[in-house]
């Protein structure tokens, strides 16, 4: 058997290693047009602030290929012919499977705004993008982040750090409402601001200009023109699946491969995982789950289902939702499901602004608890997940609640301030 | 972003850049000659601290409030990076410094009551049992096989390497930039293995050579002098190599020497005995690591910043709680893991007991 992967990714390292577990004979081979290594995308902030050095952030030694019988192909996978089981490579090389796992991440969104194409445009999501960044930034004196997610904020942070002064131009009227109302929308902006950095909310970007060729600003809705010699766009991101367009392989409107619960795609012996995929949610909407660990969890099941017998094979099953993140120095933690507007759903909230510290819970009228919310301090995630499976009852959970902080020791004992609600 | 730890790698000191290779050189000089010879001695009366090694500890004590200071504000935002802090300051003045001059004022024997054998490798050694009063002696006894086991046992070994003992303290001191220094390579950790357990044995073989002569030698002409004439031929030389070897060249020489080119730990993780003894107590101990499941994005701040070379993403990224012999408990890992992964804590769990935890190197 020959099982090719591409992408070099968390996916596709998991899935090579999930098929190598169990069979040490047949040839693995992994294609990557970006790295020699794996390496951890989450981390490409760190790399740029000198915190970590390149080798620092490969979650393995670099003899895992070597150890484990990988062959590596560094090159970019123009097409495939699924009736075939061939693939060609953009320099004309081709590549024959038995089994192909399409691994290939993300892009970033991007809007044709007049000017995009201008020098000193790009975005912050590849090792290259980080290389040009790096470069940019020795001369930059003034950049703008176009976009209010987890990525622009991480871009601002480190511009911010490595001294210039950085904007960041969110459309919305508050930081990034899909995840937070208004309140800690407001800490984050508050947050940013005193680091000294800047957030423009309510403000959208009309065209970019520039002058032989380099961006000089970007021009906003409102009439604005913002000076700038560095622009970032991180106003998100969508499957890297360009290429198989032509493949006969399943794409959904916006690109992801659609695949089953076994993250089988329409075609025999191709399968896919990780941020490329468009798999069902919890709501029964298809979207990508672009996130490290389902990208890791993808994988390895995706690995396992290419080599097992069609009775042996898994479901990906998709748990209740969870992430971190961390915003300048304000970590985040979110459980179950919060922001996602069930009807009659409710909050309870609580914030220490001195502190900046919040919790926000939300529960449906019953009093059953769906999500939570929390910033500033650490909470392990695991019981709040199960609270929400449980459906516990809010005054419960409140009760409850110091049990899930994680703050290291000595830390405050966390209280809870705000009264429990009287539910009708 | 933890703004302490910024361009790290860019900083000539910070990165093994010959400036790194020049300060290494620098201390290695240092230390050969103030070991192996009186060059210090004449600066340290016209200073007035004594004889070289008052002026040793003066200097050393120095660092480490120095550059606790400098830490505390890289690093103090949490409760027990700033307590821990403190505390090894506390020890380094008080206990290691200033008590011990007092009692010489007093014309008691100056006695550090934090330092235990077999890291104090002659605290039994019947030259410093003649030397001291005997609660001294009691104290050593019940610190080494009594308090230190014990409060490993419940603490695990940070309570001493990262909160008291004077190595740990000039370490995560002085030594804070330096700490992405040390090795992660599974080579590392393999050797680290060897080498502390062999030292540790040294020790105790040392300790056991010299007090048995002694034994033998006081009771001349008994048969035990006759049968095992070695024991009184062996003594002086063992003790003089171990103090050569161990107490010279590993602590001291290459132990701090090294500090800009193998991170601040070189002594502490490969050779010092009584981190080999606590941390195997560690492992049978309440301390431990704990990971929360599936939250680890692998991006490697944790391994890059363990001094002790731990690679602590290998056990994150795997949803393992951990307890690693080589732990000092610095919580410098969980301190820069920027999703809240990692958590030090101490808690009964007789399930994993002895466990080295499950893994060791994994990989996929
Ligand atoms: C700056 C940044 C910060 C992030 N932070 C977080 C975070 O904190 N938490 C979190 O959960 N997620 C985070 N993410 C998202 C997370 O990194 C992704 O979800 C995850 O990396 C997806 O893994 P993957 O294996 O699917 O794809 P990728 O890691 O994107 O890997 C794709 C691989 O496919 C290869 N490839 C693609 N197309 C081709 C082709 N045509 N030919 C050859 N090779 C190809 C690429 O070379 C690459 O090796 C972050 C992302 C970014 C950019
Ligand atoms: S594992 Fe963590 S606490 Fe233990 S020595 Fe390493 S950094 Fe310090
Ligand atoms: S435990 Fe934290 S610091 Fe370590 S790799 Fe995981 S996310 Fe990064």
């Amino acid at each position: 058997m020959h099982y090719v992967i591409i992408g070099n990714g968390v996916a596709g390292i998991n899935a090579a290693g999930s098929v190598r577990m169990r069979d040490s004979e047949s040839k693995i081979t992994i294609i990557s047009s970006e790295s020699d290594h794996f390496f951890s995308r989450t981390a490409l902030m760190y790399v740029f602030c000198g915190q970590m050095s390149a080798e620092d952030v490969e979650p393995y030694e670099r003899d895992l290929y070597a150890r484990t019988n990988y062959d590596r192909v560094r090159g970019r996978v123009a097409s495939v012919d699924s009736g075939a089981n061939k693939l060609t490579l953009t320099s004309g090389e081709v590549v024959s499977f038995d089994s192909l796992l399409i691994a290939s991440g993300s892009v970033p969104f991007m809007v044709d705004y007049p000017g995009i194409d201008l020098d000193g445009v790009g975005n912050f999501v590849t090792w290259q993008n980080l290389e040009w960044l790096t470069e940019q930034a020795k001369t930059a004196r003034k950049a703008i982040i176009v976009g209010g997610g987890l990525i622009g904020i991480e871009s601002l942070e480190i511009l911010h750090l490595a001294g210039i002064k950085t904007t960041m131009v969110v459309r919305e009227d508050s930081f990034w409402p899909i995840a937070f109302s208004k309140p800690e929308g407001d800490m984050i902006t508050e947050h940013v601001r005193n680091h000294g950095a800047e957030m423009m909310l309510a403000t959208e970007t009309d065209e970019i200009v520039g002058e032989n060729g380099s961006v000089t600003g970007l021009k906003t809705k409102d009439g604005q023109t913002l000076e700038a010699d560095l622009i970032i766009f991180a106003i998100g991101v969508i499957p890297q699946t360009e290429f198989l367009k032509d493949s006969g392989i399943e794409l959904s409107e916006r690109g992801g491969i659609i695949v089953d619960e076994k993250l089988a795609t329409n075609v025999p012996d191709i399968w896919a995982a990780g941020d490329c995929t468009a798999v069902v949610w919890f709501n029964g909407v298809r979207r990508p789950e672009q996130l490290w660990y389902t990208g890791r969890d993808q994988g390895k099941v995706a690995g396992f289902n290419m080599l097992a017998t069609e009775s042996e094979r898994k479901d990906y099953k998709r748990k209740t939702f969870y992430n971190s993140a961390k915003f300048f120095d304000i970590e985040y933690t979110t459980a179950g499901y919060v922001n996602f507007n069930f009807d009659g759903e409710r909050d309870w909230y609580q914030c220490d602004s001195i502190k900046e510290t919040s919790q926000r819970i939300t529960y449906m009228p019953d009093g059953a608890v769906i999500g939570f919310n929390m910033l500033g301090s650490r909470w392990d995630h695991r019981p709040l997940v199960k609270w929400v499976e449980e459906k516990r009852d809010i005054k419960w959970v409140l009760e409850h609640l110091h049990e899930a902080c994680f703050d290291e020791e000595f830390s405050p004992k966390f209280k809870v301030t705000e009264p429990a609600p009287a539910l009708t | 972003m933890q703004t302490g730890l910024l361009n790290t790698y860019q900083k000539s000191v910070s990165n093994r850049s010959y400036i790194a290779w020049v300060m290494s050189g620098a201390l290695l000089t240092f230390y050969v000659l103030i070991y192996f010879t009186d060059f210090f001695t004449p600066i340290a009366a016209q200073l007035h601290l004594g004889g070289k090694w008052g002026m040793y500890g003066t200097l050393y004590t120095i660092f480490i409030v120095g550059f606790g200071i400098v830490f505390l504000r890289r690093h103090g935002q949490t409760p027990y990076q700033r307590l821990r802090t403190l505390s090894i300051m506390f020890f380094q003045v008080v206990f290691a410094f200033a008590l011990p001059h007092v009692m010489e004022m007093f014309d008691t024997p100056g006695y550090n009551f934090a330092y235990f054998w077999p890291l104090n490798y002659s605290a039994f050694y019947p030259s410093t049992i003649a030397s001291q009063p005997l609660p001294f002696i009691l104290y050593s006894m019940i610190g080494a096989f009594i308090l230190v086991p014990v409060l490993t046992f419940f603490y695990g070994k940070r309570w001493y390497c990262s909160w008291v003992c004077g190595c740990g303290g000039l370490a995560e001191t002085a030594g804070d930039s330096f700490r992405h220094l040390s090795s992660k390579t599974t080579k590392a950790w393999r050797f680290e293995r060897y080498s502390i357990h062999i030292v540790l044995l040294f020790a105790v073989v040392t300790t056991v050579i010299v007090v048995t002569s002694f034994i033998f030698e006081s009771r001349t002409g008994d048969e035990f002098s006759v049968v095992y004439p070695i024991f009184s031929k062996i003594a002086g030389p063992v003790k003089g190599f171990y103090g050569f070897l161990v107490g010279a060249i590993l602590s001291g020489v290459l132990g701090v020497g090294l500090y800009p080119l193998m991170g601040s730990r070189v002594w502490c993780r490969f050779f010092c005995p009584l981190a080999a003894f606590m941390g195997l107590i560690q492992k049978f101990g309440r301390f431990r690591i704990t990971v929360k499941d599936e939250m680890c994005i692998s991006c490697g701040n944790c391994s890059t910043y363990c001094e002790m070379g731990i690679d602590v993403r290998q056990y994150a990224q795997n949803n393992q709680d951990f307890k690693r012999a080589a732990c000092v408990g610095c919580g410098i890992c969980a301190h820069v893991c920027p999703r809240g992964v990692l958590k030090l804590e101490n808690k009964w769990d007789f399930a994993s007991w002895g466990d080295a935890a499950g893994v060791e190197h994994v990989d996929v």
